[in-house]
């Protein structure tokens, strides 16, 4: 039996709109957040939840976590069900929510970290090992006496990251966790979730707007758009069906070169060089190459395949997200 | 009782440090103090009430030291409510309304007694006629110190209502003008409640505003006799146990019918 397992999951939401002129009372509007969605989760595997904004994931992270109730569907994390039981339940879980915050604001990190062990209950001797393992994973020895306030976004996160696994959890919801983080802080906040997800085999599912998280993190990816599964499977097929455009730039030592192509290629001026896009399958990269050739002496050259946000875009566009 | 009594720590200790707050919330309340008496003493020069002008000017010195406790708001908390903060505590192995209890007791104790040491002392020292009086008798000084503990864990469950209440309208202030006029007005914050008409006396202190502050600061002044400590303490006591349980069941009915808004 898998791990977690969810089946026909619902949730509608009721949105009171804007009082129209003329009537006495606001009409209210059915949004179906989720309308159905299925899927099983392994334990130990690191799974990447996608789709545009508004598609349900955070609603699927809430029932998983047991803040939400489902309108319809089951759900089995772990042999529990989330919204059951709801006290022994989430004792199992972890859960960081990028845009919240959990540490408190005005005492040291430290301080939040010793309130969350008594909260879980946690034995001492537990607490402190599992604490300095993650502060050493995280960086964050020498942060541990600095209030949540002197912290850099970056250090937050980790900061918020170490306060949500220091009870263990077999699960950890991760929602848009890298949300407003620089390079450095990005990878290594990718980093630490690669160590913890082979340490401790924690399952890991994980939403964001990122693709960069998860072509790193994760083997498996799904995709939500307008409250349904549109995809489940893995990233690089996910990729080649959308991954169909590369991008050439190019500049000739003849500023003046003039470049005959056909109409399949598109061209750009780009500073002093052009920027090509075309499709391989329409007009073999072979001939592409050929025809650049003749226009003169190449100065450089690069090719390269689409940018990840391009895919998805492609991708939300052809699924009529 | 382990998570509670943490986090009421925590709070303690997180309320001493906003020290400027605490000058400025002591000057505030002398210059409260002072005006209220200055319009007291206008009253009795030109009709004596039946009350000693003495237990007036304690009366209002006790309400002013301890009006932290009595108008004070979890800001933090609230600010969790409003923005879905409060997610994370949803998913915590926690009694919520406990939680919460601990959180908002811990302030307004650990608030108010900053405030109000320093601002008794003062006022014992002020002139006749200005200052505050010593207790009636040590016995009435312990009584009304008992009342005063059970007093904050009156306001404290009044207050997590006012918090259960913000969970479902999200917006705290429509609210918390009514409570807080009726706070005012009824615990004996701006008239104190010795001077309201004897015939509202039977009820005025039965209401859960009397049991407040104005309770331990009668018993303080002796108005009430040590004979009727017992039967005030389990009045004080009927109204904690039925707020808590309105609070209790109005954060149970919250926690069924959540929606966290916004992603």
């Amino acid at each position: 039996m898998s791990f977690i397992q969810v089946e026909d999951l619902k949730k509608q939401f009721i949105v009171r709109k804007k009082r129209e002129k003329g009537s006495l009372f606001r009409e209210k509007e059915i949004r179906e957040a989720l309308r159905g969605v299925s899927f099983e989760i392994e334990r130990g595997e690191l799974v990447g939840y996608i789709g545009p904004n508004g598609a349900g994931k955070s609603t699927t992270v809430k029932i998983l976590s047991g803040i939400l109730t489902p309108d319809g569907g089951k759900a089995l994390v772990g042999g529990q069900v989330p919204w059951k039981n709801r006290r022994d339940y989430v004792q199992h879980i972890g859960v960081v929510f990028g845009q919240r915050m959990q540490l408190w604001w005005d005492v040291p990190i430290l301080d939040s970290y010793n309130l969350l062990k008594d909260i879980y209950r946690i034995p001492e001797d537990r607490y402190k090992s599992r604490l300095s393992e993650l502060t050493d994973a995280l960086g964050l020895g020498e942060l541990l006496r600095t209030p949540l306030r002197q912290l850099s976004l970056g250090q937050r996160m980790r900061a918020e990251l170490c306060g949500s696994l220091l009870h263990q959890p077999d699960i950890l919801f991760l929602d848009e966790p890298t949300i407003g983080l620089d390079a450095v802080s990005k990878l290594d906040l990718r980093d630490f979730l690669l160590w913890e997800n082979r340490e401790h085999k924690t399952t890991i599912l994980l939403t964001t707007h990122d693709m960069e998280d998860i072509a790193a993190l994760c083997q498996r990816v799904m995709v939500l758009g307008h409250g349904s599964k549109l995809y489940d499977g893995n990233l690089a097929d996910l990729l080649a069906r959308f991954d169909k455009t590369r991008t050439v730039e190019i500049s000739y030592d003849d500023p003046a070169a003039a470049l005959k192509l056909p109409p399949t290629v598109q061209v750009e001026k780009n500073g002093d060089g052009f920027r090509l896009s075309y499709k391989p399958e329409e007009f073999p990269t072979a001939k592409l190459l050929s025809l650049l050739q003749m226009a003169g002496p190449i100065r450089e050259m690069t090719v390269q395949p689409q940018n990840i946000d391009h895919l998805i875009a492609a991708m939300y566009e052809e699924m009529d997200l | 009782m382990k998570p509670y009594l943490s986090i009421f720590k925590l709070r303690l200790r997180l309320e001493t440090q906003y020290r400027g707050a605490v000058l400025g919330g002591l000057i505030c309340q002398m210059f409260f103090g002072l005006i209220l008496i200055a319009v007291y003493r206008a009253l009795y020069a030109s009709k004596p009430q039946a009350i000693p002008f003495a237990n007036v000017a304690t009366y209002v010195w006790f309400q002013q030291a301890f009006f932290r406790m009595l108008l004070s708001t979890d800001d933090d908390l609230m600010e969790k409510i409003k923005t879905g903060g409060i997610a994370y505590d949803l998913c915590r192995p926690l009694h919520l309304y406990s939680f919460y209890y601990f959180r908002i007791l811990a302030m307004k104790l650990m608030g108010s007694l900053l405030r109000a040491v320093p601002m008794l002392l003062i006022a014992l020292l002020l002139p006749e006629g200005w200052g505050m009086s010593l207790p009636a008798s040590p016995a009435a000084f312990l009584a009304s110190i008992v009342s005063l503990l059970l007093g904050a864990a009156c306001v404290t469950a009044s207050e997590n209502i006012t918090m259960a209440a913000t969970m479902r309208t999200l917006d705290p202030r429509g609210f918390r003008t009514i409570f807080n006029v009726l706070l005012m007005l009824l615990t004996g914050n701006i008239l104190p409640l010795t001077l309201y008409p004897d015939s509202w006396q039977p009820v005025l202190r039965l209401l859960p505003y009397a049991q407040m502050l104005d309770a331990p600061a009668r018993l303080y002044t002796g108005e009430y006799p040590l004979a009727e400590v017992p039967g005030i303490f389990l009045l004080q006591i009927a109204w904690i146990i039925a707020l808590v349980a309105l609070g209790c069941f109005l954060w149970n009915q919250n926690q069924k019918r959540l929606v966290l808004q916004g992603g």
